[in-house]
């Protein structure tokens, strides 16, 4: 009876010693905390949506034109998508003649945006984007990597009423890498949507707003997950 | 008596149905994943945060349920949570919070904290907001240092009942003004701000 007890003893010992030995959550210093420099790669490709989140929520916008009654609503939408592409291209040739063209993507503002927002925290020394993966001096030059894609943008109804309002949003990945382990240091989603919630009407109506609007949801995605990156580095701090 | 102690129990059975009547939301911003972020670099300064102001059109509640059009509430109140979550920002940046001697006053007003859920088929899209406007005054010379605006927004696709995504986009849109917040170089900027004139001790 008394080993019995004395191994009881014992055991509850052991088992409260081992609760007590858990190391503290905070405190632990991040693989990436102390990266300065980043290498920004475009990545994947983009799609526009209408998100209605109706009957078939996910819809994209040409499975939806085709059969609903609002064809003739929506499509000043498409014409806005390709006016849209058309600006980012007209941009692009403005800033560098030599691009190309082919590769601007709405990733590629929502880089710019997230490169931005990094160089004017004064974290980081050097910050550049991409758009393909580095190779020759661009690869020797960048031991980190940070992969960016916009899956989905476009417009998403966030609230229900008489009219329905809609939102520009965009949603984003990036994973940050070492690019000669592989190993991802960092990852984060953002669904990134804009803060003005307006009737479909006003987004096909005045086609320069609605480009507005969904080039300013591009930059706050841009934003957005420079801030997560930022936050996150102050977790081993 | 009897007749007291009837009205009594009437009262009590109101209020319990009235409790039911709503849906109860415990948003909070917990202290344990709060980082030290852009604000800690700037030099540690005495911070007096004064009480939030409402500036909701409606104070009530945060949004209503559709099935039932029940309204739907925090468990404290708004401008609470609000505070405590910018203590916790601020002391954690390595700043005293104090009501007295402070270098800075730091103020706030909640300007929109709601939620939408927008009804699907089989789901339905949840989508909370938090927007806040937040100045910075020094308090030696009633200079406004910054007046910043921050709007956390989040969209979850859950089953249309589910109080658990409700919580969730409220909890991350509260988190994500709040990281803006902390990560705002120019707020960071205000914090660690010498105002000319004022001679360093």
């Amino acid at each position: 009876m008394k080993h019995a007890v004395a191994l009881l003893v014992v055991l509850v010992v052991v088992a409260t010693s081992g609760c007590a030995s858990s190391p503290p959550v905070r405190s632990t210093a991040r693989p990436f905390d102390d990266v300065r420099q980043l290498t920004i790669v475009v990545s994947g490709d983009s799609e526009f949506s209408v998100l209605e989140n109706s009957a078939e929520p996910g819809r994209t916008f040409d499975q939806i034109l085709p059969w609903t009654g609002y064809a003739g609503l929506l499509k000043p939408i498409a014409d806005l998508v390709h006016q849209v592409i058309n600006w980012f291209v007209e941009s692009d040739r403005k800033a560098d003649a030599t691009a190309d063209l082919r590769d601007v993507s709405p990733a590629w503002l929502v880089a710019q945006a997230f490169e931005e927002t990094l160089r004017a925290s004064g974290r980081f020394d050097d910050v550049r984007t991409l758009r393909r993966e580095p190779v020759g001096d661009d690869r020797a030059r960048s031991e980190i990597l940070v992969r960016l894609t916009v899956p989905t943008w476009g417009l998403v109804r966030v609230r229900e009423g008489d009219p329905d309002l809609l939102s520009a949003f965009a949603d984003v990945r990036a994973e940050m890498v070492a690019r000669q382990t592989g190993v991802a240091l960092w990852k984060d989603n953002q669904d990134v949507t804009g803060p003005e919630r307006l009737p479909l009407k006003a987004f096909t109506g005045d086609r320069a707003f609605a480009r507005q609007q969904l080039f300013d949801v591009l930059d706050r995605a841009g934003q957005r997950l420079a801030n997560e990156l930022l936050y996150a580095q102050g977790a081993g701090r | 008596m009897r007749q007291r102690a009837a009205v009594l129990l009437a009262l009590v059975a109101v209020a319990l149905v009235g409790c039911a009547q709503s849906v109860t939301l415990d948003v909070s911003y917990p202290e344990a994943a709060v980082n030290r972020a852009m604000l800690a670099a700037a030099r540690p300064r005495r911070v007096e945060i004064r009480p939030v102001a409402d500036r909701r059109n409606d104070i009530a509640r945060i949004g209503v349920e559709p099935a039932a059009a029940k309204p739907i509430v925090t468990s404290r109140p708004v401008v609470d949570i609000v505070r405590d979550a910018l203590v916790s920002e601020v002391q954690r940046n390595g700043h005293a919070v104090t009501p007295n001697g402070a270098d800075l006053v730091l103020t706030a007003d909640v300007d929109e904290f709601w939620l939408d859920v927008v009804t699907g088929h089989s789901t339905a899209q949840y989508v909370g907001k938090v927007a806040l406007a937040v100045a910075v005054i020094d308090v030696r010379t009633g200079e406004t240092l910054a007046t910043r605006r921050y709007v956390g927004i989040k969209r979850q696709q859950a089953k249309g009942d589910a109080k658990q995504a409700s919580l969730e986009v409220m909890d991350v849109a509260l988190s994500r003004a709040m990281h803006d917040l902390a990560t705002d170089t120019e707020l960071a900027e205000a914090f660690g701000r010498r105002v000319p004139g004022v001679r360093k001790i």
